[in-house]
């Protein structure tokens, strides 16, 4: 798969198809591939493909805005929701992109690996799709470990477009299966089933944490905005300081900008450096705008995301 | 040098002892995330890790901190100042490279205008130090700043894990003290141990960064930082881990009759950090901030301060970039560019 | 100041002077009265004014400090605070925390003749300095002021503009970008207007102040009139929090704006990668 997809873009390259190809590379760390930006063919092999693949690269086409050509991006069916909705959303133009999709199998969450094995992360210089586990190497020693110990989240819940429009796909890309006992929205009914004062007192923990740094803002594909919210200063919508009061309502905020938006990528649970659970507030979020409007995010080209659009017929109860 | 041993079972005694005059401050972990934190008894430490997500600067330099605070009645206004600590404090597990980073920051807080806060965190925080394990993590790399993570300069104690105990070098009167609190607990080494229990030396590839300043300076238009800009998103993580940053915002929250001033920390990699009001932006681009960072840590920094580099290599900004950002690949690639004579 | 350096000093406003449609004179005087008499300053400092619950904002100070009990200040309303400090009356209290930066260089210009090219806003900082040679007007040379604005409703200072002009110890030109019935004297930018004036650089030091481009095609034309880059002097402008060389904010190269700065002559200037870009 991997030569495959050097081949790939090695002859995007020499057509200048692209001006640069955005997938991933191995990082000076084994255990973790990094988004990686190749412009020359001598740099295409670097280019990687494994379940170390998590992130989702497509805020980065942004870029190609500012360019005269195209971007090249590997994408993973999950991946396709967020171009789906960056072009409904009109962030970006289909022909701005050459989209190479790739068969996926579920990716690994390092945090989860690190607490399976029992060793630091960066002990691992390998991990392989093995169809119903991983084999990771550690040190000499390689060791299968079963799939649903390790799975990124969103992987047990896998969805995306059937119909996207790829250019070039490496195999057929069509949802990852897993037979696993946990429900659609199982982290989420966790939480609902507290009584609220104990789950306010669970979110007011998280977000002492939060020093805002941001990071769940940048990484997600759905901010795009060329002034945020919470970035103005005339008026003032948050103080800077990172004080509870300010955290709760720029995650509360984040999360409803977000609704009909959010396609479940968790790259804002990936990034943040304190380990709040943001995923299971998001997936609170798609969970309330699948039930209201039989709507779920990046699924499908020619629907309008529920929040930003009216018809003359919507109810109004609140009037 | 004084030398002594205390066993790993008494060792939380002795902590424990000084709970009782101090503050005392360490690693503990909570919802898998490693930070230094007030503690009441040893048993809530955690000395067996690599190193903590926020650097112990947090705990002078906090990410929030009241200034002081108003009060406005009629005409007038009262301006109340915060104290900065209560009690005495004592730091125990922090490591070499972030001792390292708070002799960097003593040179920005402390010299010049003094800010007074930092400098009584300082004066009043004692800290035990703890060697670190080989092998060190992977992204760390602190020996090619001539970090020695074995030696006690810095601190008021370094403790050195020789197996079923610790060595403990006590460098300053502070840390006599310190030990004095349990002293039945310490031994002094026989000769046999003096000669036999020596920690491992601490292994990681040392890079040659006597040329790094001089080719930086060189680089100030080179296309590095538009290829930099590419994988960063200006999120932030890279400021916020970082042992050395210092920078900062200040901010009134309340009303205009009732509140509060705080400093908190800011990034100099956020779009609107120099953002003038008139719309002026001298680093509107991704790749002049990012140049800005570098230029900082290996060019002006040691320029303004008389210092080495000013990072410590602890690794956190590597481990945490969304982007794989990583910062020993951007120092290898200045130092393989040509230098100024070739 | 007080010992902590982030903490203001309470003052009251005195007096509230309208100079154009956007920017106003604010005297204050300290409530404290042993700071009253002992607050110093040099020609060219800035201060950080307070208005609690909106924010600080550096003003440079612009009167000058062989004026005894009071701090003048011209603020134009562009941002929370500076819009915060317009709506302050006579008698409201602010915060001030200062002096901050460091000065014109008005010991080492002692018997030299000065130029000041100001334009518009950059008016104050150059005022402070201009005021103090006034008052020490013996140990100084020849005084030449160029000053121009964007319409003649801009011009700030205008009484004082008036006085230089009737001064028979300063050579005074005044001119507008645009004029209006009002207006008879001289119509055009300051570059080409300073041009015309071709003012000598011998035994001279320009002082220059005011917007970006401005400054850019003043400094461009004393070049062409034979002035030396150790001779030029300005006042920069940056975003500032701390005010005192540690919030990283201000930083061009390794100096800061707000310590090492904001006054800087243009042979340092040439010297730091990136300073005349801002």
């Amino acid at each position: 798969m991997q030569d495959k997809l050097q081949e790939v873009v090695r002859k995007l390259l020499a057509e200048g198809a692209v001006e640069y190809f955005i997938g991933y590379c191995q990082s000076s760390q084994p255990h973790r591939a990094v988004p990686c930006f190749v412009s020359d063919e001598s740099e295409v092999e670097k280019l990687v493909w494994g379940p170390l693949c998590g992130q989702n690269l497509s805020k980065y086409v942004l870029r190609a805005n500012e360019l005269e050509g195209k971007v090249g991006i590997l994408l993973k069916g999950c991946d396709t929701r967020a171009i789906v909705e960056l072009i409904k959303q009109h962030q970006i133009e289909r022909d701005k992109i050459v989209a190479i999709g790739v068969p996926c199998q579920g990716q690994v969450d390092g945090r989860k690996l690190e607490k399976a094995l029992g060793v630091s992360l960066e002990q691992v210089t390998n991990v392989e799709d093995a169809g119903d586990g991983f084999l990771v190497t550690v040190g000499e020693e390689t060791k299968k470990v079963p799939k649903e110990e390790v799975l990124l989240d969103k992987c047990f819940r896998c969805k995306h477009p059937y119909a996207f429009p790829y250019d070039v796909t490496l195999g057929e890309v069509v949802p990852f299966t897993i037979e696993a006992d946990v429900g659609e929205y199982a982290a989420v009914e966790e939480l609902e089933a507290l009584p609220i004062e104990e789950r306010r007192a669970f979110w007011r923990k998280q977000f002492e944490r939060c020093i805002r740094c941001n990071a769940c803002r940048e990484a997600c594909y759905a901010c795009y905005c060329k002034e945020c919210l919470f970035d103005r200063k005339m008026p003032r919508w948050l103080a800077a300081p990172p004080l509870l009061s300010e955290n709760e309502m720029y995650h509360l905020i984040r999360a409803v900008h977000l609704a009909g938006r959010c396609i479940d990528c968790g790259e804002c649970q990936r990034v943040c450096p304190v380990n709040i659970p943001l995923g299971s507030l998001y997936r609170k979020i798609q969970k309330d705008v699948a039930e209201l409007f039989d709507y779920e995010a990046g699924m499908e080209m020619d629907t309008v995301p529920p929040l930003v659009n009216f018809e003359l017929d919507d109810q109004d109860p609140f009037l | 040098m004084d030398r002594k041993k205390i066993s790993k079972s008494d060792l939380g005694q002795w902590l424990d002892k000084i709970a009782e005059e101090y503050e005392l401050i360490g690693p503990a972990e909570e919802d898998e995330v490693v930070q230094f934190r007030p503690v009441k008894s040893s048993s809530e430490l955690t000395l067996d890790y690599a190193n903590s997500l926020l650097p112990p600067k947090s705990l002078f330099f906090p990410p929030v901190e009241e200034l002081f605070s108003y009060q406005k009645r009629g005409e007038e206004i009262k301006l109340e100042q915060t104290k900065p600590l209560e009690k005495d404090r004592v730091v125990v597990g922090i490591r070499k490279c972030d001792v390292e980073s708070l002799l960097l920051l003593d040179k920005v807080f402390c010299e010049d205008l003094v800010d007074a806060a930092y400098k009584e965190r300082r004066d009043r925080t004692a800290l035990i130090g703890l060697a670190c394990p080989t092998p060190p993590r992977a992204a760390c790399f602190c020996t090619s700043f001539d970090i020695d993570p074995l030696s006690p300069e810095g601190t008021d104690i370094l403790l050195r894990d020789v197996g079923e105990a610790y060595l403990v070098d006590v460098a300053t009167e502070k840390g006599q003290e310190l030990v004095g609190l349990a002293g039945k607990l310490f031994s002094k080494l026989t000769k046999k141990e003096a000669e036999e229990l020596q920690p491992p030396p601490v292994d990681m590839p040392k890079m040659d960064l006597s040329e790094l300043g001089e080719k930086l300076e060189g680089m100030w238009e080179d296309p590095l930082w538009d290829k930099l800009s590419l994988p960063c998103l200006g999120c932030g993580i890279c400021t916020y881990v970082c042992p050395t940053c210092h920078c900062f915002d200040i901010a009134d929250v309340g009303s205009t009759s009732d509140g509060v001033r705080y400093r908190c920390w800011d990034s100099c990699m956020y779009k609107d950090f120099a953002l003038m009001t008139s719309g002026v932006n001298p680093r509107a681009t991704k790749a002049e901030r990012a140049r800005n960072r570098y230029f900082h840590k290996f060019s002006t920094f040691p320029s303004r301060y008389g210092t080495g580099y000013a990072c410590v290599g602890c690794g956190r900004c590597l481990v945490h970039c969304p982007g794989g950002v990583e910062i020993t690949e951007v120092m290898q690639e200045i130092l393989a560019k040509e230098g100024a004579g070739e | 100041m007080s010992n902590n350096i982030y903490l203001p000093s309470l003052a009251t406003v005195k007096e509230v002077r309208p100079e154009t449609p956007d920017t106003s004179t604010f005297v204050v005087t300290f409530d404290d009265p042993t700071l009253r008499e002992s607050f110093t300053y040099r020609p060219g400092q800035f201060a950080e004014l307070s208005i609690f619950g909106v924010g600080e904002c550096p003003i440079g100070i612009a009167s000058s400090p062989t004026w005894k009990g009071f701090l003048e200040f011209c603020v134009r309303a562009v941002g929370t605070v500076s819009n915060a400090i317009h709506d302050l009356e006579v008698g409201d209290k602010v915060g001030v925390r200062g002096p901050l930066g460091n000065s014109w260089p008005y010991e080492e210009i002692r018997g030299k003749d000065l130029l000041f090219i100001g334009g518009g806003i950059g008016l104050p900082p150059l005022r402070s300095l201009i005021r103090y040679v006034l008052d020490k007007r013996d140990d100084y040379g020849a005084v030449e002021i160029v000053y121009g604005a964007r319409s003649p409703a801009d011009l700030v200072y205008k009484n004082e503009l008036k006085e230089w002009d009737e001064r028979p110890d300063v050579d005074f030109h005044v001119t507008v970008d645009v004029g209006d019935e009002t207006w008879d004297g001289p119509v055009g930018f300051v570059p080409p207007f300073l041009k015309q004036i071709n003012p000598s650089p011998k035994n001279k030091v320009a002082f220059t102040c005011g917007p970006p481009i401005m400054i850019k095609l003043v400094v461009q034309a004393l070049e062409e009139m034979g002035y030396a880059d150790a001779d030029i002097v300005t006042t920069l402008e940056m975003k500032m929090k701390c005010g005192v060389g540690k919030c990283g904010r201000c930083n061009i190269g390794d100096k800061y704006i707000c310590r090492d700065g904001p006054v800087f002559s243009f042979e340092q200037l040439r010297k730091i990668p990136g300073a005349l870009e801002v």
